[in-house]
């Protein structure tokens, strides 16, 4: 166990001077015509409103340690999770939120409660400190990767619809169909995970990490939890993007082995 | 009914009765794309009814956008009518298997599909690729009836050219020994010898497996050699149905069907 050397309190007026660092992004914009000043400056406005409301909540639940504030607080950020990978999606798939909040839900319930009670055994379970951020990162992962497989697909149904249906044709069934195209988009969410595992820590240190030292844990601790949670988004990603492709190529075929074109 | 004089097809029997050699059944055939995303419902076909005997052949001839495609498409099932009935060898199409009804009716699509790999793992994709008897000599002789040579088995798929792609097609399907043999536009995109190639296979094989045919093709020679039963779709409706012997000048009893195969442009359509 490590102490944790107290972390320097920022007032608002060492903020403000960080603010000024938009100031700075506003002026290059400007300076090249970009025409992107009213964007930045509503964007930073949203982080910095958004960043305080989050913030006044996480200490609320914080302060009660409550389970049920904290399964609440997992509810409405899964649901927040489960629109954003929606959204990513070219075209709509029937159902599409119904299949995202059931993978996102699965896999990050799964590999939390894994990671919570057997790997870093936390008790009680419920500890805000661990739950959220931990549960915060899979999600974002998680949402990320599904949404990628589900780009994937959706682009492979497009190019690949020949072949779908030469399979078809030949008396394959739907499942069998879309198996070649269901391995490429799954590959295809795969394979940024396991580059990031390969190199992390080689190009910038991950978010995480920098967090864990900055509020003064050791570094050896740091790492330590990183690698844990790199193992845990490997994890959490792969569960969300197979169960999220599968459901949702189920969703382009019908019982009579037909593709539904339409869709596409 | 159509103004065909000449031999008018058998009319389909009343439920129940097959009647003998009839493979394939098309009653009041319908297909229609519901509103979608703005865009108004679409009919492509309506109300078609022809009959195919067993080892007879349908050629299906029309204007581009007259649905022939989406009516091959619905005898095997890749497409589900909105209404109207299909009936392979007796049996409405519903009541069976569509993995195994696309065994028996091979549709061999407009533009050849090769999967990745050589001809001999093109000819080996079949679902009961376990079950079925793909041995060398098989697949030699099988594309022996296509009119290629067995060095080809070894060729990567992407290499062969568009005639070559397309007897493999034919010659894939046909191991898994079907009753009848559906084909889109099976020269459209060949040059002229390809296409002459793949004209003469069709016709040989027919005779060779007594296969049924349906076919759509715009290719006078192709229609010629097949003989059998002509249908021409515009708009989804049939507007013709005769039944030409194969002979050197068939003769046609619809004008406009003439007109059409001669060259010129679908004139208005009366609705009935």
């Amino acid at each position: 166990m490590t102490q944790s050397a107290g972390v320097i309190a920022l007032s608002p007026w060492q903020i403000g001077l960080a603010v000024l660092l938009i100031g700075l992004v506003v002026a290059v914009s400007a300076r090249q015509a970009l025409g992107l000043e009213r964007d930045l400056l509503v964007g930073a406005l949203r982080a910095v409103v958004q960043l305080y409301v989050v913030g006044l909540i996480l200490g609320a639940v914080f302060a009660s340690a409550q389970w049920y504030w904290v399964l609440l607080m997992l509810a409405v950020m899964t649901a927040v999770a489960t629109q954003a990978a929606v959204s990513r999606l070219k075209q709509p798939i029937p159902g599409g939120h119904q299949i995202a909040a059931a993978t996102l839900a699965s896999s990050t319930a799964l590999t939390l409660a894994y990671v919570l009670s057997i790997v870093v055994r936390v008790r009680p379970w419920y500890d805000p400190q661990y739950v959220i951020p931990l549960a915060g990162m899979i999600l974002g992962n998680a949402m990320t990767s599904a949404a990628l497989a589900g780009e994937r697909l959706q682009a492979e149904l497009r190019t690949r619809l020949g072949e779908v249906e030469a399979r078809l044709t030949l008396g394959f069934s739907g499942r069998e169909a879309v198996e070649p195209l269901v391995r490429s988009a799954l590959r295809a969410a795969m394979i940024p995970t396991i580059n990031g595992m390969a190199t992390v820590g080689l190009v910038q240190l991950p978010g995480m990490m920098t967090g864990q030292i900055l509020a003064g844990s050791s570094p050896r601790l740091a790492i330590e939890y990183q690698i844990v949670v790199v193992f845990m988004l490997a994890a959490a990603t792969a569960m969300a993007s197979l169960g999220f492709v599968r459901l949702a190529a189920g969703r382009y075929l019908t019982p009579a082995h037909q593709l539904r074109r339409y869709l596409l | 009914m159509t103004g065909a004089e000449s031999a008018t097809p058998a009319m389909p029997a009343p439920s129940g009765a097959i009647p003998p050699g009839m493979v394939l059944q098309v009653e009041g055939l319908s297909l229609a794309y519901p509103a979608q995303r703005g865009r108004p419902p679409v009919q492509i076909l309506r109300n078609l009814s022809v009959d195919v005997r067993q080892g007879s052949s349908l050629t299906v001839v029309g204007p581009s956008g007259s649905g022939k495609s989406s009516f091959l498409r619905c005898l095997n099932r890749l497409e589900e009518p909105t209404s109207g009935l299909v009936r392979f060898d007796g049996r409405d199409i519903r009541s069976l298997d569509p993995r195994e009804l696309r065994r028996r009716a091979a549709l061999v699509p407009q533009s050849p599909v090769l999967f990745d790999g050589t001809v001999r793992d093109n000819l080996r994709a079949h679902p009961a690729a376990a079950r079925m008897d793909l041995s060398e000599t098989r697949l030699t002789r099988n594309l022996g009836e296509v009119g290629l040579d067995a060095a080809l088995l070894d060729r990567d798929g992407a290499t062969l050219s568009g005639g070559e792609k397309q007897r493999v097609t034919i010659a894939r399907a046909l191991l898994a020994d079907p009753e009848a043999l559906l084909l889109d536009e099976p020269t459209s995109a060949l040059d002229p010898p390809n296409a002459a190639l793949v004209i003469q296979t069709i016709s040989r094989l027919r005779a060779a497996r007594g296969l049924t045919i349906v076919v759509v093709t715009h290719q006078p020679e192709l229609i010629r050699r097949l003989g059998g039963f002509l249908l021409y779709l515009v708009r989804g409706e049939r507007e013709a149905y005769e039944c030409l012997e194969a002979s050197v000048a068939p003769v046609l009893t619809d004008a406009r069907l003439e007109a059409f195969l001669a060259g010129a442009a679908p004139a208005a359509v009366t609705r009935r």
